[in-house]
């Protein structure tokens, strides 16, 4: 295959002409390899596609739920290019969502990528597969920031292996408040009260929601505790008739000027920011989420040869470099990071100062199965 | 009343013409107008998992559609002569099949094929002789067409048999005085009779089965249809590809459609 | 073979297909309304009735649902009839196939999709905008029950309008012609000809249109803002979100019983609606 011939280096350097404009997209396929990737519609019709011969055969296909707008396709095309396997990609719109499938059965995932917080919960109810190390010879655990790959290890035994990370916080469009963002869920909520009535969203979704709501509070984000999931459940009910929506979907809301204040996550704030400047992402001084996901194997994927190669593939630091380019997303890979432009590094969305991340707090997995918070998510939408 | 009906097919199409408008987007985002481009058409034709996700969808709904309308019709033709107990619970299962709502059916029937198939399976490869080689009940495209065709099948049982309630018995009846065998009343008198309620049914089934997201997101195992690819992709805004699908899906059927009256037509002709 | 072999020949093979995909499907939810959701979700077995004790909690997602269920086929059905009657009886043949499947082709793009373009149609930079421009300002329409009346009324048109149009379809024309020439005016020629004959194709599609209506989650979860909560919404929440599958199934359950219930009456009240009549074909 041609792009066995063509060093990383050459690789990345080709990249960032293309991404430059320098060269056009057909210069940059040839160059690489990667134009017999296009042929895509072979890669999508296994049994038409010519089966060279490959290092090692790994089956024609890898399943991969993921979340949206995560990754780069030409990557995957390169890995179809390299091992004969077509990626198909399935997208989730919540963890709670992809535990309901996997606990369900019947999936049919190779690949998923669980969030920290759930990452227990799989292990207890068997519905991951502990990793083969040996397969993953890109995993370099000293790579890694602990504070986001130490998830994946439970009990000493690495299920997951990370993906990004990124926070949980606020969009506000300033321009309906002299141009400055607010800096507290105290702001968020009271505000919305008041002069942003009418104008504010927050998450159809247990977690960040109801985490708002006690961090408002002051209580912790993941709080499991009866009082203050009652003080919590007090303030949403008094908010809900302030509130546009409730929805996960609010990019188009706060797009069109409807909605003014939501929750929102890294990359939605800093695609926000990129397109309508005066939408700012901010986090909440009393805290918030922090959160990485994470690549795993689910029990029972029935490619699971290819699964190990993916996840491998995925994990080569110029391959992550260009996963990053193309979402958006920190990742905690110090051989990834060395790749980027400093542009991207020092981002404050992407990037927050270290006093504000520490303010922050990851999910825990007490909360996605506590029935309470689930419980007063309900009263909360149908109040 | 022209104008009434004017103003219902403009309510009906106003969303279209919408959707196509932005289509044409040159922007990132579907609700942000910048500009005119038709770059998302290239995009959502290149896209593998657009064109593998219609391919799936149309797959399902045209065997859905055929299945349900035979199968459908049968039943209502048979159904017309059939009394006692066992038409009792043939109708109750009929209505059942068109009450439950979609996310019920898909969880149960995802639960109860799942439980199934794990018994099966060990037993196939009892069977086969051959662990590796043997064939392995899973969740797909059968078991979402089989979902889909038992729903949609109930659906063309009602709009039939509405129908063939409003034939006149007298008609069967002298078809079989003029030594017409069951048979041949049915293709020459029956038959074209509810045919327009068979031709709704499939529409209708067609229809259900290409739009329907909850009852795939849990049958359809790792298969992706179009309405799970845009349900996924629109969650953190709506980019003009899928605007751009959407104007495409409608086009064809448009298409097809005049293709179709044409036909028509010059067999009226003749 | 006999006229009876024949028919039970006919419905075999769909009902081979409801006992594999419906009655196999219903009785695992049966039985799981008695069980109690695991420790982290999903389904252990047991026998409590806690499940049904529970359904209270989710009493304003009925209420919801039994409130605008109806509202939303009587407001599908006048707008339906007239469409309806405009083509089968005042169209000529030429058209009418062309016309009827005009109103089946929109639904042929996602409903997600169609949705979007609502948001946008019903959002701030839609109606509002040009109430707006003639003075009348600070309208809100997206994400209210207004808006989710409106599609709703969109989503099940075509479910309304083709049984109304397979019934009106095969009305005689001379029928009409006849009554004219005793002298009828013609409304009485509607409300003593038409309209009576129309039943079965209305009773038929009120019938669709409820029965998908008390299931539906999609519009009110993408029109509604998540403020409009339906027992569908709920039911999604319970097995997607909560996972507590004992009491989701229990609280499917008890729709189905309601839906069983309100349409045995429905059913019966059609039926006394048109007493001696031999093609009563509401189902």
């Amino acid at each position: 295959m041609t792009n066995d011939t063509i060093s990383k280096k050459k690789f990345m350097e080709e990249l960032r002409r293309y991404e430059k404009g320098s060269v056009t997209r057909r210069h940059f396929l040839h160059v690489t390899g990667l134009g017999a990737a296009t042929a895509v519609m072979g890669a999508a019709v296994p049994g038409l596609r010519p089966r060279p011969a490959f290092a090692q055969d790994i089956g024609d296909r890898a399943i991969l739920a993921t979340w949206p707008n995560y990754h780069d396709q030409a990557n995957f095309d390169a890995f179809t290019d390299k091992t004969g396997a077509a990626v198909q990609v399935n997208v989730f719109g919540s963890n709670e969502e992809m535990l309901a499938k996997l606990q369900a059965g019947g999936s049919g995932w190779d690949v998923y990528v669980p969030t920290n917080y759930t990452i227990t919960t799989y292990v207890e109810e068997d519905l991951i597969e502990p990793l083969d190390l040996s397969k993953l010879p890109n995993y370099d655990p000293a790579a890694f920031d602990a504070r986001f790959s130490d998830a994946g290890i439970v009990d000493g035994v690495v299920y997951a292996v990370p993906k990004n990370w990124g926070t949980t916080g606020m969009a506000i469009n300033t321009s309906h408040n002299g141009g400055k963002a607010f800096d507290s869920w105290k702001q968020f909520f009271d505000r919305t009260m008041d002069d942003y009535s009418g104008r504010t969203m927050v998450h159809d979704y247990q977690l960040t929601t109801i985490g708002a709501a006690l961090n408002y509070h002051g209580y912790s984000f993941n709080s499991v505790d009866e009082a203050e999931l009652a003080d919590a459940e007090k303030l949403l009910i008094d908010v809900k008739p302030h509130l546009f929506a409730i929805t996960s979907d609010y990019q188009p809301a706060m797009r069109s000027g409807d909605a003014w204040l939501t929750i929102c996550w890294t990359g939605d704030g800093k695609q926000l920011n990129t397109d309508i400047p005066e939408i700012a992402f901010a986090l909440g001084k009393e805290g918030g989420e922090l959160w990485s996901d994470y690549y795993a194997i689910p029990k029972g994927a029935p490619h699971k040869e290819a699964a190990y190669a993916l996840i491998n593939f995925m994990l080569d630091p110029d391959v992550n470099a260009r996963e990053v380019l193309a979402h958006g997303y920190p990742v905690a890979d110090s051989r990834t990071n060395a790749l980027l432009p400093e542009e991207i590094l020092n981002d404050p969305i992407l990037y927050p100062a270290a006093e504000k991340l520490d303010a922050l707090e990851f999910g825990a997995a007490a909360t996605l199965t506590d029935p309470n918070r689930a419980e007063l998510l309900a009263r909360f939408k149908s109040a | 009343m022209r104008l009434y009906s004017l103003v219902v097919y403009v309510f009906l199409y106003a969303p279209i013409a919408i959707i196509a408008l932005f289509s044409f987007n040159a922007g990132r985002h579907a609700s942000d107008f910048q500009g005119f481009s038709v770059q998302w058409y290239g995009r959502a034709l290149n896209n593998p998992f657009v064109m593998d996700a219609l391919e799936t969808s149309l797959i399902v709904a045209f065997i859905t559609a055929t299945l349900a309308s035979i199968l459908g019709t049968l039943a209502a033709v048979g159904l017309q002569g059939l009394r006692g107990p066992a038409r009792a619970i043939f109708d109750a299962l009929i209505y059942i099949a068109v009450m439950i709502p979609g996310i019920v059916i898909g969880i149960a029937t995802l639960i109860a094929l799942v439980t199934v198939f794990d018994v099966m399976n060990p037993w196939i490869e009892n069977l086969w002789g051959d662990a590796e080689g043997a064939p392995r009940l899973s969740m797909g495209r059968g078991s979402l067409i089989a979902a889909h065709t038992m729903f949609t099948m109930a659906l063309v049982i009602i709009i039939v048999r509405a129908r063939l309630g409003t034939l006149e018995k007298s008609l069967g009846e002298a078809s079989a005085d003029l030594y017409a065998t069951p048979l041949g009343t049915f293709r020459q008198v029956t038959l074209p009779l509810i045919a327009p309620a068979v031709l709704a049914g499939f529409l209708l089934s067609f229809t259900f089965s290409f739009d329907d997201f909850i009852i795939a997101f849990f049958v359809a195992g790792s298969e992706t249809t179009l309405p799970i690819y845009i349900f996924s992709s629109i969650r953190r805004g709506v980019t003009p590809e899928i605007n751009a699908i959407g104007t495409m899906v409608m086009l064809a059927s448009l298409l097809l459609l005049i293709v179709a009256q044409l036909i028509l037509r010059r067999g009226d002709r003749k | 073979m006999t006229q009876r072999a024949r028919n039970w020949l006919l419905i075999a093979p769909s009902g081979a297909l409801l006992l594999v995909m419906l009655v196999l499907p219903l009785s695992f939810v049966f039985v799981f309304s008695f069980g109690e959701r695991g420790p982290s979700g999903g389904y252990v077995p047991a026998f409590t009735l806690e499940q049904y004790a529970n359904l209270p909690a989710r009493w304003t997602a009925f209420k919801n649902t039994l409130i605008l269920a109806p509202l939303g086929t009587l407001a599908a059905l006048l707008i339906a009839y007239p469409l309806a009657y405009q083509l089968a009886v005042r169209t000529s043949p030429k058209w009418k196939t062309l016309l009827l499947v005009l109103v089946i082709v929109p639904f042929w793009t996602s409903i997600l999709i169609r949705s979007y373009a609502w948001i946008y149609i019903l959002g701030g930079q839609g109606i509002p905008a040009l109430l707006g421009s003639i003075g009348i300002e600070n309208v809100r329409l997206i994400y209210t029950p207004f808006a989710v009346t409106i599609g709703i009324i969109y989503g099940y048109l075509p479910l309304m309008v083709f049984p109304i149009y397979v019934a009106l379809d095969r009305l005689d024309m001379r029928l009409l012609e006849a009554s004219s020439d005793l002298g009828a005016r013609p409304a009485t020629t509607f409300l003593r000809v038409t309209l009576p004959l129309s039943v079965p194709g209305v009773a038929t599609g009120c019938m669709l249109v409820f029965i998908l209506l008390m299931g539906e989650f999609l519009i009110p979860a993408l029109l509604g803002g998540g403020k409009v909560f339906f027992v569908g919404n709920a039911l999604v929440d319970l097995f997607l979100q909560s996972r507590n599958w004992a009491y989701g199934s229990a609280v499917a359950f008890t729709l189905i019983v309601i839906m069983l219930i309100t349409v045995t009456i429905y059913m019966r009240l059609i039926a006394r609606l048109q007493t001696g009549r031999e093609d009563v074909a509401v189902m």
